[in-house]
């Protein structure tokens, strides 16, 4: 999906979404700075911040701001070592801000 | 109020629609957890929204211009800022985005190689716009993807343009002429176009140059040309010389060192050669 599209999603969304950004990616990560994820109470909506790699450790965490908590950055280690075939291998880091992208759609505000 | 991120992005929207950069930037990391998710957009001589102390709002403006290189369209980062707070100083991380229009590609002589760079370019986002003297080659059901096909007239070929820095101008033209009649132009502007390439031999480059040159321009000027265009990937049909035109202008924006990643990274060499047996073994 294309970056214009995300916003003018992003702009109009009706529904209550989280909206997950990486705001900053050493090493070698799928998506980069900037690459964006809009997550739903049923899961993502649209974007993707890298896929099997730590997306979700991403949207468990943005399933805390429904729930009330506050918006945070989430610190996603992919450098597991390769040897324990977990997904985590792509060898970066990258912190995700997660925030509620429509406030004013959630019922408790 | 602070503005959300879903109000912010149809600012965004907002100022794409009207050709104008926007810089947004939120505070992701501060002592005062209240500062967190703290919103502030900045357009020309419109802002809106704060990250919470205008002392940082101020801090983070006097910054934002020089953080994205000025031919970007698209640019995000993460810094932290020092401001005065009252009377102490404190330190707030905050990530910030630019959002400009698209980067614009010029394709000058619109023959069989035009076809797919016009193609290509629109797969990068960029807008493209396609210019030619002939008109049974400039028309427009030939370029589904340009924003604009134009019939000019070589002896003026960019007027009305507006083109600057952040622009983008291929010269794929019938004859090293008007190529001739396109650099003339281009490198007297006050503010060329940030790329400039030329197809063409080196027989072909050479003449335009030696007729530059015997009209006045230095060296200098004349390296500023990508004359001939393109990496070297030894392609021949018109789609393959296409890629390396590409090829070469996100070379150009990214900064890579347009070498093959396998030798780049030698992972079998460093890893797994005689020698390399043993570095896997100490990592």
């Amino acid at each position: 999906m294309d970056e214009k599209e995300l916003l003018g999603q992003l702009a109009t969304l009706r529904e209550p979404a989280v909206l997950a950004t990486i705001v900053s990616a050493r090493g070698s990560t799928p998506r980069k700075t900037g690459a964006r994820m809009l997550v739903g109470r049923e899961g993502v909506i649209a974007g993707t911040v890298g896929g099997g790699c730590g997306e979700g450790e991403v949207i468990a965490a943005a399933e805390e701001l429904f729930a009330g908590g506050p918006p945070r950055t989430v610190r996603v280690d992919l450098t597991d070592d390769f040897t324990t075939w977990s997904p985590a291998v792509c060898g970066g880091i990258m912190d995700v801000f997660i925030e509620r992208a429509n406030p004013e759609r959630f019922d408790d505000s | 109020m602070n503005p959300s991120a879903a109000q912010v992005a149809a600012r965004v929207l907002e100022a794409l629609g009207r050709g104008e950069r926007i810089y947004t930037a939120v505070v992701t990391g501060a002592l005062d957890p209240a500062l967190i998710g703290r919103r502030w957009w900045l357009s020309g001589r419109r802002h809106g929204g704060s990250l919470g102390s205008p002392a940082l709002d101020e801090a983070v403006a006097a910054a934002v211009p020089a953080l994205f290189p000025p031919r970007e369209s698209r640019g995000a980062l993460s810094r932290d800022f020092r401001y005065q707070d009252g009377d102490r100083a404190a330190t707030a991380t905050v990530y910030v985005e630019l959002h400009g229009p698209p980067a614009r590609m010029v394709i000058v002589g619109a023959g069989h190689i035009a076809i797919p760079l016009s193609r290509m370019a629109g797969m990068l986002g960029m807008r493209v716009e396609v210019l030619d003297d002939r008109t049974d080659f400039a028309a427009a059901d030939r370029f589904p993807e340009a924003a604009g096909v134009r019939v000019i007239d070589f002896r003026d070929p960019f007027a009305d343009m507006d083109l600057g820095p952040s622009d983008h101008v291929v010269l794929v033209t019938r004859g090293h002429s008007f190529d001739y009649e396109c650099l003339v132009r281009l490198l007297r502007m006050s503010a060329p176009p940030g790329y400039i390439g030329m197809i063409g031999s080196r027989r072909r480059v050479r003449a335009t140059h030696e007729q530059l040159v015997r009209e006045g321009f230095t060296t200098d000027e004349l390296s500023r040309v990508r004359a001939p265009v393109g990496l070297d990937l030894g392609g021949q049909t018109p789609a393959e010389i296409a890629v390396s035109v590409v090829a070469e202008i996100i070379l150009f924006h990214a900064g890579g060192t347009g070498v093959p990643l396998v030798e780049k990274e030698r992972v079998v060499e460093r890893f797994f050669g005689d020698r390399g047996a043993r570095h896997a073994a100490e990592d």
